[in-house]
């Protein structure tokens, strides 16, 4: 047992001096998420998106500049919108017409009456023809804010709501319809508001989650180098002749490969999250369950790559190749929502897949069970493909 | 002395290939023997099989009075290898290379450490063991290699070919440390097609050509098998194949061969053929310009046994 320790040490030594092993397991991925997180959807504001909206009361009574300041006030709210409280109804509705506001909320005249008088009020949005869904969301933000208007705490739900909000599809808010948008007042529910409960998984997070999926995988194809490469100088030869068994060198090999992807793993988690602000979910547990898993399926993948590549040129074009349908498979460049319907049944067999679903489940807030699943199946595939290798391997 | 190493009926093919063919031989223990023969004897496949790489197809070894087939563990434990390419981690330093393989059989904690320090010292690298082994020129490459292979003091050491490639200042070196290591008590297989090596170095030895054993004994008794016999070696310029036929014809004459500006003639009198000789070669327009009569070496055994050279 000690030289399969010892055989792991060895290969982990030899694996971070190598420069290029280095450069393209750490260096790439931090390197492209950073450009497509940034590229894509601003790095260090994925929770201040800042879009410009106004509330204008033209009510006579007191109550709809009181509404309208408690909604200007919510925290949540001033991270995601540029949030005014304006007077003038005129300018206000020019400004959304040329663009320059998202949308606006209007506060009709008699608004504190009918409250009085427990009469319907209608709230009315106007919104930017060209920014449907943002304005649909700030419609939301209307209809929850009054739908409880006696309780000032209510709008941080409706805040919280909001923001959950934030990752629905335009058509989920439903009935603004095109152009100025009328709310009925009483025929709102709060439940429309809190229909979906997901977070939104900015740009530089989805990234985080692809590229880190994709390149644990390319320890796979540096660990077959080192198999390769020990198999042609020889040095598998003269551990062969020592007392070591082929099971010891096997599995000290498997261990260094498995070794150098989990600091990679955990390299590219801390380097995510503290370069780039990556929000990786409340379940860090999970987040490290599943990329551990794909790192063993990484070293499994480097059985097979040594298995079937007899020189590190053989690898070197097989590795990428193999690396790189599954990462495109398993949605780490394009979503998979994205990708045409037969696809679908390729898919559950990359690890990229699996491992692509639960980190992005995991950056939603979803919970540590949800990780299960996608665990097993990538434990499997990593073990598939370990067997294959290990039944094909040529030692000499 | 007891036997340390029997090798018995070994064979080894490789499809059509029987690179090594009915081999037998026994290695009493402390004595250095020597594997003799040209390029592709199958000098490595034997030492390979003795290593448990290779699985015979035919025949039995045992070392220590372990079995290859039963006992490879334990055969392996009581043998140190140095293999003919050179085996080491190049990004790894010297001291971490010969930790590694220190660590592989079985050493560790301090008895690990100063036997890495004692096989730096062998290897005259002390001072640079801390340098990536890449680093380092061929010949000191060699001497790791060699260190690897005894740094855990093994009964039986096998040695594939050491001094390939190397310069003279290195071959000594290398010739000096395997005769200390013998002299101390351990067994050697010493493996060349350097005759002067194995001359040197062996008690007894084994030449073997076409995956054959063809001679086997102690460098004296090697010399009787060309018996009486002299070697003449004569420098010429160039040596034409119908310079080489010409003298190979001559009556008395029972080996030719050349290398390098020389030839070399196996005759049982010198005396008689001589003259004949030189006027063979005069007339076929070769230049003379030196004749020797020596004594017969493993050069001459194994021209006489095969009909050609050792080094070609
Ligand atoms: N793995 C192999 N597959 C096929 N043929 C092989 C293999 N290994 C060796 N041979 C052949 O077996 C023969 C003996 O090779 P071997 O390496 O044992 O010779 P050697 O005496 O060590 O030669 P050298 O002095 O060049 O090292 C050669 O003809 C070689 O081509
Ligand atoms: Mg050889």
């Amino acid at each position: 047992m000690t030289r399969v320790f010892h055989i792991a040490v060895k290969d982990f030594k030899i694996l971070i001096r190598d420069k290029a092993a280095f450069l393209i397991m750490l260096g790439m991925p931090l390197v492209l998420i950073f450009i497509l997180g940034s590229a894509l959807g601003g790095v260090g504001e994925s929770e201040s998106i800042d879009i410009p909206v106004a509330i204008v009361s033209v009510d006579s009574g007191e109550q709809g500049d009181v509404f309208a300041d408690a909604i200007a006030d919510v925290e949540e709210l001033q991270d995601v919108f540029n949030l005014a409280v304006r007077d003038d109804l005129a300018a206000v509705r020019a400004e959304v017409e040329r663009g320059d506001l998202t949308a606006a909320l209007v506060i009709p005249e008699g608004f504190t009456a009918a409250l009085e008088a427990g009469e319907p009020v209608q709230l009315e949005v106007l919104q930017d023809p060209g920014s449907e869904m943002t304005a649909g969301i700030w419609a939301g933000v209307a209809r929850a804010a009054a739908a409880n208007l006696s309780a000032g705490q209510i709008m941080r739900i409706t805040a919280e709501g909001l923001l959950a909000e934030a990752g629905v599809t335009p058509g989920a808010v439903g009935d603004q319809g095109t152009g100025d948008g009328q709310v009925a007042f009483d025929a709102v529910t709060i439940e429309q508001v809190e229909v979906e409960q997901e977070k939104q998984v900015s740009m530089i997070d989805y990234y985080a989650a692809g590229q880190t999926g994709l390149f644990l995988l390319f320890g796979a194809m540096f660990g077959a180098f080192g198999f390769v490469k020990e198999r042609r100088e020889q040095t598998l030869a003269r551990v062969l002749a020592t007392p070591a068994s082929k099971t010891e060198v096997v599995a000290g090999k498997s261990l260094g490969i498995f070794a150098v992807g989990a600091a990679q793993f955990f390299v590219l988690f801390f380097g995510t999250r503290y370069l780039f602000g990556v929000d990786w979910g409340p379940t860090p547990g999970g987040i490290v369950l599943i990329g551990l898993a794909e790192v063993f399926a990484a070293t499994g993948l480097a059985m097979t790559l040594s298995a079937l590549g007899r020189s590190e040129r053989a690898i070197g074009g097989i590795g990428p190749t193999v690396i790189m349908l599954f990462a495109a498979l398993g949605g780490a460049m394009i979503p998979v929502e994205m990708m045409p319907s037969w696809i679908v049944p390729l898919q559950s067999v990359t690890p990229v897949y699996w491992a692509m679903g639960a980190f992005l489940d995991l950056m939603r807030g979803e919970a540590f069970g949800t990780a299960l699943a996608p665990f097993a199946a990538i434990v499997a595939l990593g073990a598939a493909m370990f067997a294959f290798g290990l039944w094909r391997l040529k030692y000499e | 002395m007891a036997d340390i190493v029997e090798v018995r009926g070994l064979v080894k093919r490789f499809g059509e290939l029987t690179a090594v063919d009915r081999v037998d031989f026994t290695i009493a223990e402390g004595e250095m023997f020597g594997l003799l023969g040209p390029n592709g004897a199958g000098k490595t496949t034997t030492i390979s099989m003795i290593s448990c790489l290779l699985e015979p197809t035919e025949g039995e070894i045992t070392v220590a009075g372990h079995s290859i087939r039963e006992q490879q563990t334990a055969l392996k434990r009581t043998l140190g290898v140095v293999p003919q390419e050179i085996a080491l981690y190049p990004t790894l330093s010297a001291a971490e290379n010969l930790a590694f393989w220190g660590r592989m059989y079985g050493l560790s904690g301090a008895k690990l450490k100063s036997a890495v320090e004692e096989a730096l010292e062998l290897a005259g690298l002390a001072d640079r063991s801390k340098e990536r082994v890449e680093k380092y020129s061929g010949g000191m490459k060699r001497r790791i290699n060699i260190a690897a292979g005894i740094l855990h003091k093994p009964k039986v050491l096998l040695m594939d070919e050491p001094t390939v490639g190397i310069d003279p200042q290195s071959r000594n070196h290398i010739l000096e440390t395997v005769k200390d290591l013998n002299d101390s008590g351990m067994t050697v297989l010493y493996t060349s097609h350097y005759m002067e090596e194995v001359e040197y170095l062996c008690d007894r030895i084994a030449i073997m050509d076409h995956g054959r054993i063809i001679a086997i004994g102690t460098l004296n008794e090697l010399r009787d098998v060309v018996g009486g016999m002299d070697v003449i070696s004569v420098s010429v310029g160039e040596v034409s194949e119908g310079v080489l036929a010409a003298v190979g014809a001559i009556n008395g004459v029972k080996g030719v061969n050349r290398s390098e500006g020389t030839m070399e003639v196996l005759t049982p009198g010198s005396g008689s053929i001589l003259g004949k000789l030189v006027a063979t070669l005069e007339s076929e327009g070769a230049h003379v310009t030196s004749v020797t009569v020596t004594e017969p070496n493993l050069e001459s055994v194994f021209l006489h046994l095969t009909g050609k050279s050792l080094r070609d």
